[in-house]
């Protein structure tokens, strides 16, 4: 490439660098001291008394898992329902497609703790939702796993990270030439067979981009699973609170968030393999131009 | 040249569009047009860019629906009909083949579509040879040339056996040695598969060189359907003779008409003095009309009774000289062996019986 100004990233590359290994490499130093219980203070006596907790005790690996899981379900329900969306705005006009954004957007600019309150308000027991119910005689008691359930916390993850979802596939549809999916349709594709045979392939990115954006939000969310979940809402995030607070056993507290780091960069790597295997990624991916 | 007589059509008409409408914000692309495209035949929509034969062309293969109007595809009006139930495929201009997909999986891609069609690679291939690319199935096409791409996109489109090929300018984006190439290939190909094309072009030569009937466009509007060379040599108004070929349009007066069963010939007034030539349909005696006189219908001339000229600009046109002259306030072009200077005042002999008066709106 004869104007590559690689160079000209390396200052913020170097201070995200800085940011994210050196907090990780206290992070490290820290799992392996251990606490004196009595001076209830942290030594530097080495040891790995911290990692064999981590694992031996299966609630760690379940925390963990359950929080992956939480990531892998609200990344494809929002994929889901997040893929209709974004080839509805591909399609506005100029101007709708502004508007389109700004409303898409207008979850995000008011804070966390008022949507799970307002959730709270419609899918309690005297909520929105079931008095409606209610009135229309659809049910006579009111329906309880609205709230505080796996279905809640998951209800409200995707709902929080939709956006970016949405905003992700939009862009990569922009980038799909209307010319490949007009030939699609003249080589006798339905429309559905033209998402699936050229559409999808070629927004692949955009998807993926969009999978690891509402992976890592949702996998790593604390509050709507502890305000929302009830009973089902524990998380590796909530526990690591408590172990840096509460508990003060930061040893522990830092040997489980390295391990959920661990975890969750290893479902991205597997999810980031599997994406340069397709074939439409790579085509984008390589800027090839027919 | 009786050729291109020799293919006209003599089977029926695989498509009629009546009064076909297509505007666009204010402007009409398409105003009014009534087309019929006969079996078999190359016949090619020529006009400056903006005319609307794209418009039609997409309004064809089903990507655009007409304001007002009727297309009727095979006696089936098509009306409604999504382009993917259309017989007709489409070669486009930016070739648009899927680059996430094999030479061989975009020619399949219409054939992989129907279920149970059997293996489509026979298909595939025999297609592939038809555009001479039966070597790059397993390539992609950003690993192709534009004019190897272009040669995919036409095999693609001809592997379903469609009822009529349409092509949008497809050989604009390459080189003017490729695209020769590709016209005769593209020529050949039509007689061998036999089926309607229809093409869609700026480029004057490439009508010629392509077509059996040329549609001349402009505005939004049919200006005049002939064979090429009826077209060159009786263009039905100024603006044809214009566009096709490097004419000299010279206006005047008609003062006498002289038909006879097989013809008609006009006497016009000029400022180029009195011209007896043959006349374009619907001019009357008295009417205002364009004299259309061909390069080759003029000669540099030592007669006393040439015209009296004198040399505005000069064109290597390899071969021989463009020639741009002034006479009595008209510009003529003339070929020529020799370069002549600028200002030089040379003689004209026109070949009257071989002008052509026309309409001079159109």
């Amino acid at each position: 490439m004869p104007f590559s100004r690689v160079h000209l990233a390396f200052p913020v590359a170097l201070a995200l660098v800085l940011g994210c290994v050196l907090p990780l490499g206290l992070l490290l130093v820290f799992s392996v001291f251990t606490v004196d219980m009595d001076a209830f203070d942290m030594v530097p006596d080495l040891s790995g008394h911290s990692w064999g907790q981590i694992l031996s005790d299966p609630v760690f690996a379940f925390l963990i898992g359950k929080a992956v899981v939480s990531g892998l379900v609200t990344a494809g329900l929002a994929a889901i329902v997040g893929y209709p969306l974004a080839l509805a705005m591909a399609r506005l006009p100029l101007v709708w497609k502004g508007v389109a954004n700004i409303v898409l957007l207008t979850p995000l600019y008011t804070g966390e703790i008022v949507r799970i309150y307002a959730w709270r308000i419609v899918l309690g027991s005297e909520g929105l939702v079931n008095a409606v119910l209610k009135g229309l005689g659809l049910i006579d008691a009111p329906l309880k796993f609205l709230l505080f359930s796996p279905f809640t916390t998951h209800l409200v993850l995707l709902y929080n990270n939709l956006p970016f979802m949405v905003l992700a596939i939009w862009i990569s549809v922009e980038l799909v030439d209307t010319r490949l999916i007009e030939a699609a349709r003249d080589l006798g594709a339905r429309p559905v067979e033209a998402f699936t045979k050229v559409i999808l392939p070629l927004t692949t990115p955009g998807l993926a981009v969009g999978l690891f954006a509402v992976f890592a939000l949702a996998a790593g969310d604390m509050l709507t699973p502890s305000l929302l979940g009830g009973t089902s809402g524990a998380t590796p995030m909530a526990m690591i609170d408590n172990l840096f607070g509460t508990a003060f056993d930061w040893p522990l507290a830092s040997a489980l968030a390295l391990a959920l780091l661990a975890v969750l960069f290893g479902c991205a790597t597997l999810m980031a393999g599997l994406l340069l295997r397709l074939r439409g990624a790579r085509a984008v991916f390589e800027g090839r131009r027919t | 040249m009786p050729e291109h007589a020799a293919h006209a059509p003599d089977a029926g008409l695989i498509l009629s569009a009546r009064g076909l409408v297509k505007s666009y914000g204010k402007g009409r692309a398409v105003d009014g047009v009534d087309l019929d495209i006969p079996e078999r035949a190359f016949t090619t929509l020529l006009g400056p860019s903006g005319c609307g034969k794209t418009t039609i062309l997409r309004m064809i293969a089903g990507f655009e629906t007409p304001d007002a109007g009727s297309l009727v595809l095979d006696g089936r009006p098509l009306k409604g009909v999504p382009p993917e139930r259309r017989p007709v495929n489409t070669v486009f201009q930016s070739y648009a083949l899927f680059p996430h997909l094999t030479v061989f999986e975009n020619v399949a891609f219409s054939l992989t579509l129907r279920r149970g069609a059997g293996d489509p690679s026979p298909r595939v291939k025999r297609a592939l040879d038809a555009v001479h690319m039966g070597d790059f199935g397993a390539r992609y096409p950003h690993q192709l040339s534009g004019g190897q791409q272009q040669r995919v996109a036409v095999a693609r489109a001809i592997v379903a056996e469609p009822h009529m090929l349409l092509l949008d300018e497809p050989l604009s984006a390459l080189d003017r040695k490729m695209r020769g190439h590709l016209q005769i290939e593209l020529k050949d190909l039509q007689r061998r598969l036999g089926i309607a094309f229809v093409y869609v072009t700026h480029d004057q030569d490439e009508a010629f060189a392509l077509s059996d009937i040329v549609v001349v466009m402009n505005k939004g509007r049919i200006v005049q359907k002939a064979d090429p060379l009826t077209l060159y040599a009786r263009p039905a108004s100024a603006f044809v003779a214009d566009f096709i070929g490097a004419a000299s349009l010279v206006p005047g007066k008609i003062v006498a008409m002289r038909r006879t069963a097989m013809s008609a010939t006009a006497t016009l007034d000029t400022p180029l003095g009195i011209v007896e030539a043959p006349v374009a349909e619907g001019l009357e005696s008295g009417a205002a009309a364009m004299l259309v006189i061909r390069p080759e219908h003029l000669q540099v001339s030592t007669a006393p009774s040439a015209l009296r000229a004198q040399v505005q600009h000069v064109v290597f046109r390899g071969d021989r000289f463009l020639i741009e002259a002034e006479s009595h306030g008209c510009l003529l072009r003339v070929m020529s062996d020799t370069a002549l200077d600028p200002g030089t005042a040379i003689g004209l002999d026109l070949d009257r019986a071989r002008a052509f008066i026309t309409q001079v709106e159109g």
